[in-house]
């Protein structure tokens, strides 16, 4: 959500939705204060983003257990945003997959189609089309896991409040010297000040509508 | 997320069937400039009832009318939409040009969904010698509308263009066509539309076609005319072709092929049955079993 309103992904053909898995890693940040020198540009306030390529469509607020094979520096309306490619573990392709490498030849094409996704998913809602660092060319594992690393320091210096959170919550129970942990009994009163599980609202029609274009 | 019933069995797009009732005599209109005359049914909506269990193979969608006659889908749902003003006054000239003519559609595959439906032969019959040219099949449709449809839904259907495939060694026309209900319905009116309106979805049909048994272990299929949409009036052509080849199926005096030919509508056709005839063939399913574990989410 953002600005208080349900977002939908647009469809941009030939993409229906989400192509993998989408989702974060716990314990980065990507800070907002920090330039990347890879893409020169400010981090975008979030953890660092993942896509799963493994088969199961998994569910929201699902855990997986997942392993790192590269990722792709994305810069999201101005942001450093990198998207870390990587298959859940559980998938039983798993054992064959331990590099980037090993996506472009055991499934040709969706790396390109993931660049075409990032690329041109705002479009429909009036953005431009977004740019990367490095060509649009995905970096190795080790890149990857080096690019987690730091994001994961960010984070230690946002938990620890060494960096402005700003209006990030970083309320938790586990991090136990952080100024930011509560105890359990904190965090049942913000769960339980939220509504009732309720019937579910129609999806709106708009979610299958397409757009076309050509680049 | 929206709950959609998983339908397993064998798969197709979705078909076009025609029928003809020659006791009722109202003349609607000429559809597709055919010599001879079409009659319509009183075309009400249609409903399904499903038997059997679902995502296995005693799974069964039957038809039936609103007023809950059991009838074929093959060959009791009209060949082209009736229009509202037909229902009462029968009229010499037809009330729109041919470039407006609506087809009914059964569909047999939301788009997003992977499960297949076995449509017209019998299951009890496996011979398939009598295949000469076509794949004893209705006609296979592929809609482009937006909105998602549920498998028997039955659909009004704008034609744009056609592609020839040639799948497994046998003809296997593609009709390109548009829900009538779409919000871009009255933009679409030839396969050139489509091409500038939608870039790419023409090229990944072609793909889709040529690629999809490739799984199964079957070599990629072919198409006629280099793989080339052809245009509206050539699908109309194609498409009135294989309502006559269906009015003479249905009205051979042996069956043949395994085409289950039972029909409620077609009079002059040997096969066709009584009503209470009609609701024994379904009875003789089983009726389908409570849903409460049924349905599954698909994103």
């Amino acid at each position: 959500m953002k600005k208080g309103n349900l977002r939908y992904v647009a469809n941009v053909f030939p993409h229906k939705g989400y192509i993998w898995n989408y989702g974060a890693i716990p314990q980065t940040w990507e800070d907002p204060n920090h330039k990347d020198s890879d893409t020169g540009c400010c981090g975008d306030n979030d953890p660092i983003d993942i896509c799963d390529i493994g088969n199961k469509v998994c569910s929201q607020g699902e855990i997986i257990k997942v392993k790192v094979l590269g990722t792709l520096a994305l810069i999201d309306e101005g942001e450093t945003d990198w998207k870390v490619i990587v298959i859940n573990t559980e998938d039983p392709e798993a054992a064959d997959f331990n590099d980037i490498d090993d996506v472009r030849r055991l499934k040709p094409g969706y790396l390109e189609a993931t660049v075409d996704w990032f690329k041109r998913y705002k479009v429909p809602d009036g953005k431009p089309e977004n740019q990367f660092a490095f060509n649009a060319e995905f970096k190795d594992r080790d890149f990857a896991i080096k690019t987690i690393k730091s994001t994961n320091e960010f984070w230690k210096a946002l938990i620890s409040k060494r960096t402005n959170a700003g209006e990030l919550n970083c309320m938790n129970t586990s991090v136990s010297d952080s100024p930011f942990c509560c105890s359990a009994a904190d965090a049942d009163a913000v769960v339980k000040s939220a509504r009732a599980l309720g019937e579910q609202d129609p999806i709106p029609s708009s979610v299958d509508t397409w757009f076309y274009y050509e680049m | 997320m929206r709950p959609l019933l998983l339908r397993c069995s064998l798969c197709c797009s979705a078909t076009v069937f025609g029928s003809f009732s020659a006791s009722r005599n109202k003349l609607v209109t000429q559809a597709a400039g055919v010599p001879r005359r079409f009659y319509f049914r009183n075309t009400m909506p249609y409903q399904t009832e499903e038997r059997g269990r679902p995502n296995s193979p005693d799974y069964r969608i039957y038809f039936k009318t609103s007023e809950g006659k059991y009838i074929s889908p093959f060959h009791d749902i009209s060949l082209v939409a009736e229009t509202e003003q037909d229902n009462d006054v029968p009229s010499k000239k037809p009330k729109k040009n041919e470039s407006e003519v609506l087809f009914n559609m059964v569909v047999e595959v939301p788009r997003w969904t992977n499960a297949k439906m076995e449509t017209w032969e019998d299951p009890n019959l496996t011979d398939k010698e009598t295949k000469c040219c076509g794949d004893n099949d209705p006609i296979d449709v592929c809609e482009i509308g937006t909105q998602v449809c549920s498998p028997g839904q039955v659909i009004q259907v704008k034609v744009l263009g056609i592609l020839a495939m040639i799948d497994e060694g046998e003809m296997d026309w593609k009709v390109i066509a548009i829900n009538a209900e779409d919000p871009d319905a009255k933009n679409l009116n030839s396969i050139e539309d489509v091409r500038k309106s939608r870039p790419g979805h023409l090229e990944a049909t072609v793909d889709w076609f040529r690629k999809y048994k490739v799984p199964d272990g079957k070599p990629e299929n072919q198409f006629g005319f280099n793989g080339q949409f052809k245009d509206k009036d050539f699908a109309l052509e194609i498409i009135k072709s294989t309502h006559e080849h269906w009015r003479a199926l249905v009205q051979k005096p042996t069956n043949s092929g395994g085409i289950e030919c039972k029909n409620i509508s077609c009079c002059e056709s040997p096969f066709k049955c009584s009503a209470d005839e009609a609701r024994d063939v379904v009875e003789s399913q089983t009726k389908p079993q409570e849903n409460k574990g049924s349905l599954k989410q698909i994103k």
